[in-house]
């Protein structure tokens, strides 16, 4: 019933949503400018070379590859609308399977990165007195290695089988079930932190301030805030898109898809803010560097 | 997109006009979509998505503030506390130079390792009134209860360590050597430090 085009306009009342090319630059810069500058933080400052901030690179990296990602379609789109390429040639196609197969990767790797985070920091706090024997430098590279290995493996196989519906569930469903996860490890370290507030708080003339709890609290929020809302739009564009293209409430949804994939980018702005620059130790780095290079030493 | 290559063969499958659908990479036609007698508002989906979002992230942020809240019955210290909290949070918070860093992670080593000290005395003491069974995360409080007990300094000491000991990731936390030094209470916050430190340390500690 929805093949009748004959008098009905057909995507007059969803049209899509355009976003500015330059927008799309612009932001796609500032992206890989930022986690460029937490890269360079990280390998300059000898204080800097521990699991945790690894883990944090990581994240960096895969926020890099999907700022790439975007520049790099939008170039070929340019090219394509200039003519210098075919819509539908082999080499064209070819080309999108890798950059596909790309931000596959680099999505991947940005949640197996935010897992490492939260492990190492479960690690950390539960088991604090051996830590060091159990994240040491070399192992913290080895599971680096093998997330990315694993990602790029897993980007090429869902974009050679993504015209399967199995792969596009299986790829939605990893997502919550990562993300609830991440959560279940960072409530337990929060429960511990209760605890322990809750006995130094017994103490007769002691006094944990109350906004301390009220940050953690906020933090969190602002971790899984920022995942939900910038990649949660495109995986549920990627889920009506299979289940229900020809409805008219999901094309609606789907006209709207340069947006969800703008929020993309931009959680690879915010992503170095809230991990990265957190830390006293990089930003100091990082304002040496600056005044280092403003003042011609 | 390969999505968007889905929409592609399933199109073509349908025998549909190939006209229909055009550009790739440019435009994402779904398709002829009617758009005749909707009974909600067009954008209901989005509408609905961006709501039903917020409203988690706003349960989720109602959650964890219940979650990690103490139940401290009452605040007499709040002012002095509260200034070692500034004193310690401008530390962990502030970019300072590497240099003023160190100086001020060594102080915070010294203080972790006296109170250290005095925690190892205490173990001998605490053995002997302490029960059975205990996750090690709780046996480190409760020593930390005995040892604040028994010295005023020791307390002041153990304000600072409270805060980095909670996992509050928007001050200190793991990514400040500090904070990653707090927890792991024997060891000094900067590898700067002598390895013959901490491993005396954690053989006393075992």
């Amino acid at each position: 019933s929805f093949e009748n085009n004959s008098n009905i306009s057909m995507n007059s009342d969803c049209t899509q949503v355009v976003v500015p090319e330059e927008v799309f630059f612009t932001i796609a810069a500032a992206g890989i400018l930022e986690n460029l500058l937490v890269l360079i933080a990280v390998i300059k400052n000898k204080n800097l070379h521990l699991p945790m901030y690894f883990f944090i690179c990581s994240l960096s990296v895969s926020d890099i590859l999907v700022s790439l990602y975007k520049t790099l379609e939008n170039i070929l789109i340019i090219l394509c609308k200039m003519g210098y390429l075919t819509p539908r040639g082999y080499f064209e196609t070819k080309i999108d399977d890798v950059i596909d197969s790309l931000f596959i990767l680099s999505l991947l790797g940005s949640i197996f990165s935010l897992l490492a985070i939260a492990a190492d920091r479960y690690i950390t706090i539960f088991f604090a007195l051996q830590y060091h024997n159990i994240m040491t430098l070399n192992r913290a590279l080895i599971i680096l290695a093998v997330i990315w290995v694993v990602c790029a493996g897993s980007g090429i196989a869902i974009t050679i089988f993504s015209h399967e519906t199995a792969t596009v569930i299986s790829f939605t469903i990893l997502f919550p079930f990562m993300l609830t996860f991440i959560l279940c490890l960072y409530i337990h370290m929060f429960l511990l932190a209760r605890s322990h507030a809750k006995k130094i708080a017994s103490l007769p003339t002691s006094a944990v301030p109350s906004r301390v709890n009220l940050k953690g609290a906020i933090t969190l929020t602002i971790f899984l805030g920022v995942f939900l809302c910038c990649w949660g739009p495109f995986l549920l564009h990627i889920l009506l898109v299979t289940f229900c293209p020809f409805n008219p409430y999901c094309a609606c949804y789907m006209s709207i898809f340069h947006v969800n994939a703008t929020l993309i980018l931009c959680n690879g702005i915010i992503d170095p803010m809230i991990y990265a620059f957190r830390s006293p130790e990089l930003r100091s780095t990082l304002k040496k560097m600056f005044c280092c290079t403003r003042s011609d030493w | 997109m390969s999505a968007h290559r889905l929409i592609s063969n399933r199109t073509a499958q349908q025998a549909l006009s190939n006209s229909d659908y055009t550009w790739e990479y440019e435009y994402y036609e779904y398709g002829p979509v009617s758009f005749e007698g909707l009974k909600a508002h067009k954008y209901s989906i989005v509408i609905g998505f961006w709501v039903g979002l917020a409203v988690f992230v706003i349960f989720m942020f109602f959650v964890l503030t219940l979650l990690t809240k103490t139940g401290a019955p009452h605040q007499d210290n709040t002012e002095p506390s509260e200034k070692r909290f500034h004193v310690s949070s401008f530390v962990a918070d502030f970019g300072k130079p590497l240099e003023s860093d160190k100086v001020f992670s060594r102080q915070v080593a010294e203080e972790s390792r006296s109170l250290f000290h005095f925690y190892i005395n205490e173990v001998e003491h605490l053995d002997k009134a302490k029960q059975s069974h205990k996750a090690p995360g709780r046996d480190r409080n409760a020593h930390f209860q005995e040892v604040a007990r028994n010295s005023g300094r020791l307390e002041e000491e153990l304000n600072c360590l409270t805060k980095f000991n909670i996992p509050n990731f928007v001050n200190t936390d793991q990514n400040s050597s500090l904070g990653e030094d707090d927890l792991l209470i024997s060891e000094p916050p900067i590898i700067l430090e002598s390895k013959p430190v901490i491993q005396t340390s954690r053989q006393i500690l075992d």
